[in-house]
């Protein structure tokens, strides 16, 4: 077990080392600059600003430079904002867009696994057939229709909720809900479709009917065994979760108007800030990289019919 | 494989020990038959070929082609009864009693007055709107409110712009000569369509081929350029050279034709708007005409001639005064264009590597599979998102971008498929006669992994049509003039509590078509493996 966590912790390394050069080599190959502006610049003043940020030496130099300074931790400074370096202005939205996600993926949990068990349990029902029909209006309507349909709603037309802002802006608690069920929507929706399919299998198991035969209580057989037998497609699907969190945040973030770090990340790359873009991405990736890896543990933890060696 | 092929053409009837004739029965075929039973698939696939019907339709369809702008259409509301004259009137007016309510000249009651503040400080003006007109029209008819003199003015004016406006569009035109016989200007000879063109101006046909020489060098110049970019002026100079010398003259004789054709239609399309919009034509003409008019003496033109305002928009316009419901069928053609070809490129790329990787084995297979490995650790969405906003935003790049990405779950299930079935005697059986390799696995493993693919493809289209509409959403993906759904509901979103039309219409359509095509591939799933029952 401890070998399989060093050898999955050693697979990262590639993994981020191949995205970070990527997203380095797509920003800079492709044809403008981030000081590009409609007027041109004289020419001294154009060379002045490129040996600033070390922009005339050849890519492999400055890549290099960049690695080591990653490998520091540094982002570097950004190319469109002078006051503070790509550190700064990371730290400052990732919590924001840390807390969103967190609660946007706790809320598709809870709700996706509690309506797909009792949709399995009181299958053929009313209830299996309503948790069924949202599950498929998750799964097929689209985050940013959603997000826009949810705000008209219930902001607009309603009044209930906030439009728009976010709580550390002193606007409110409230302000976190209806970001929060938009991101959340689409992955309740596949984790709901998950548990029912799985917990039904679970259900017509041996085990089970054991259990049942030596007079076991059902709501004991359900929640002690039933259970974590059927959570291991769950656990599988969080990995992708995470993904779809994370670009659904970027939209959400937009519709919202929260600054975190997906707003960013769309703005910079309109701007071509190359070292907040870069930066962005590795934040992103080391974030997903790491959820894979504590999901594969989990996952090996929870199934003792997998070993590893 | 000569006998095999003589065998094949004459196939009896096989028939059982009772001498019944037995009928085989293949997957597809049991497929079929399921898919027939499940309702929603079937409602699913009619709703697919209503919307692909409608999509691969919509230029001949009756709808105003989507870059048609009538600016002074902008944000009318859907009507099913109303022309787009009457909504402007509306909104117009609507608008007036607003500001004649602010300045106290349009009284209402304390609480209604209330009631208005509020929807006010709640910026919901549309409300407000809504409500004073009904109200301002009563007020008027009852003589309790009367509009002020420029008010008035201003009523008037758009009455008859709402009235009079006409759009004109020209057929065809014909010169009719001494004996009064009509010749097609089409089909004139260069030197004679120049001299009418004269003719109609009051001008010397010499005088305009220094006009018509400079603007064909300039359209061919523009032509040149936007093929190759990057060059000085003096090259672009020595190409253009190059090519007139190069052209015959017949060629540059029908560039020269069409440019005068053009302006003599231009031309005829002002006449025509002036003797239409004189006040004795205007009571005595109906709408819409679609006739022959005899512009001058010498020139007939079939004109077709609609009213401005007449127009309706079912689903309202947009902030440029363009048709929703264009917008949104023209919008669903590059969506649906997008899924299909965009489904079709990635299972290719995918089902080539995933079959290579399957069927060879070995060191090919190690690599295709960690690269499949690697990319799925990527966060791509972010990678594609850069890569549009950084190489251009134009359909192509997103085309380009999508593909590249979305082949790696296609190409692993197309891998366990083919391990599973490359063991298996037919494929031994044809091996030994022989085959290639590429034969033996387009020919024989593909086919019979056939069903996997097909419901896999059906359920990627949608994904893919999310994914394009996704960026286009962020303002990524498909560009002006083009829409496709996502750049619809992403423009409307900012104007929403206004003009919420503008974003559920395209919302809706696009939802359903997502519906349709997540219940037609789960149906297919189904169907063709019935005991995968609900699995994702």
């Amino acid at each position: 077990m401890t070998k399989y966590i060093i050898r999955r912790l050693l697979g990262i390394i590639p993994t981020l080392l191949i995205i970070i050069t990527l997203s380095f080599f797509i920003v800079r190959v492709a044809p403008g600059g981030p000081f590009d502006t409609e007027k041109k610049l004289p020419e001294v003043v154009m060379r002045n600003i490129e040996a600033k940020y070390h922009l005339d030496e050849p890519l492999v130099v400055q890549y290099g430079r960049y690695m080591f300074d990653v490998l520091r931790g540094d982002l570097g400074p950004s190319f469109r904002y002078k006051d503070h370096d790509v550190n700064f202005y990371i730290f400052q939205s990732l919590p924001n867009s840390m807390i969103l996600g967190v609660i946007a993926i706790s809320i598709s949990i809870i709700f996706g696994i509690s309506s797909g068990m009792l949709a399995a349990v009181k299958q053929n029902t009313w209830v299996d057939y309503l948790s069924m029909a949202l599950a498929v209006v998750g799964i097929s309507v689209p985050l940013f229709v959603i997000a826009p349909v949810l705000q008209y709603v219930f902001a607009m037309q309603l009044g209930w909720l906030p439009t728009s802002g976010w709580f550390t802006n002193g606007d409110g608690w409230q302000t976190i809900l209806l970001p929060a069920v938009t991101l959340a929507f689409a992955d309740f929706a596949t984790i709901a479709r998950l548990t029912r399919s799985s917990m039904l299998d679970t259900l017509r198991s041996d085990y089970i009917r054991t259990a049942k035969a030596k007079g076991m209580r059902s709501s004991s057989i359900i929640f002690k065994h039933a259970m974590k037998g059927s959570m291991l497609p769950i656990v599988s699907y969080l990995g992708p979760a995470f993904a779809g969190i994370i670009t659904g945040s970027v939209v959400v973030e937009q519709v919202f108007r929260i600054p975190g770090l997906g707003k960013f990340f769309v703005q910079s790359s309109f701007n071509r800030d190359y070292t907040l873009i870069v930066g962005v991405v590795i934040v992103y990736s080391v974030i997903l990289v790491i959820m894979n890896f504590i999901v594969d543990v989990v996952y090996s933890l929870l199934d003792p019919r997998i070993t590893y060696k | 494989m000569l006998n095999h092929k003589n065998g094949k053409t004459k196939q009896e009837k096989a028939t059982n020990e009772f001498n019944q004739i037995v009928v085989g029965n293949s997957l597809s075929k049991d497929a079929w038959r399921r898919l027939r039973k499940n309702k929603m698939a079937v409602i699913s696939v009619i709703l697919v070929s209503i919307y692909i019907l409608l999509a691969v339709t919509a230029p001949i369809l009756p709808i105003y082609p989507y870059d048609e702008i009538v600016i002074d259409h902008q944000d009318l509301p859907p009507s099913l009864t109303k022309t787009a004259g009457e909504l402007m009137r509306d909104k117009e007016l609507a608008k007036m009693y607003a500001q004649a309510w602010r300045q106290g000249r349009l009284v209402v009651d304390e609480a209604t007055n209330e009631m208005l503040e509020d929807w006010v400080s709640r910026s919901k003006v549309n409300k407000v709107w809504d409500y004073l007109l009904p109200e301002g029209n009563r007020q008027l008819e009852s003589g309790t409110f009367t509009w002020n003199a420029s008010e008035q003015r201003s009523i008037d004016s758009r009455e008859k712009r709402i009235a009079n406006e006409i759009q004109i569009s020209i057929e065809k035109m014909w010169l009719k000569d001494e004996q009064g016989k009509l010749s097609d200007v089409k089909h004139l000879e260069t030197d004679e369509i120049v001299a009418l063109y004269a003719k109609l101006l009051g001008v010397q046909a010499n005088l305009l081929v220094d006009q018509y020489t400079y603007e064909i060098e300039m359209q061919l110049l523009k032509k040149i350029k936007a093929e190759s970019t990057g060059l000085t002026d003096d090259e672009y100079n020595m190409m253009l050279r190059d090519q007139l010398d190069s052209m015959s003259t017949k060629n540059y004789d029908a560039l020269v034709k069409e440019n005068i054709y053009e302006k003599i239609a231009s031309t005829i399309k002002d006449m025509a708007m002036e003797q239409l919009g004189t006040e004795a034509s205007q009571a005595e003409t109906t709408y819409p005409l679609n006739e022959k008019v005899a512009v001058t003496e010498y020139l007939t033109a079939s004109v077709k001639a609609t009213k401005m305002h007449d127009r309706r928009y079912y689903l309202g316009t947009d902030s440029l005064g363009r048709d929703m419901l264009s917008r949104i069928i023209y919008g669903g053609q590059v969506s649906i264009a997008i899924g299909f070809i965009g489904t079709l490129t990635s299972v290719l790329i995918g089902v080539v590597l995933g079959s290579l990787a399957g069927y060879l084995g070995g060191k090919i297979d190690y690599f295709i599979m960690r690269v499949v490995d690697i990319m799925y650790g990527l966060p791509y969405m972010l990678l594609v998102i850069i890569a549009m906003a950084i190489f251009g935003r134009n359909i192509l790049n997103l085309f380009f971008a999508l593909a590249i990405i979305s082949w790696l779950t296609i190409s692993r299930m197309v891998r366990g498929q083919i391990m599973s079935l490359k063991n298996q005697e037919f494929v031994e059986a044809a091996r030994s006669m022989g085959a290639s390799t590429p034969r033996i696995i387009f020919k024989h493993l593909v086919p019979n992994s056939l069903s996997v693919i097909i419901v896999f493809s059906t359920l990627r289209i949608p994904s893919f049509i999310m994914t394009e509409s996704f960026l286009s959403f962020l303002g990524l993906g498909v560009q002006a003039p083009y829409a496709s759904w996502g750049s619809l509901v992403g423009e409307s979103v900012g104007g929403m509590t206004l003009y919420p039309w503008r974003l559920f219409f395209p919302a809706i359509v696009m939802t359903v078509f997502l519906f349709a095509m997540n219940f037609l591939g789960d149906g297919l799933r189904d169907a063709f493996d019935p005991q995968s029952k609900n699995q994702l």
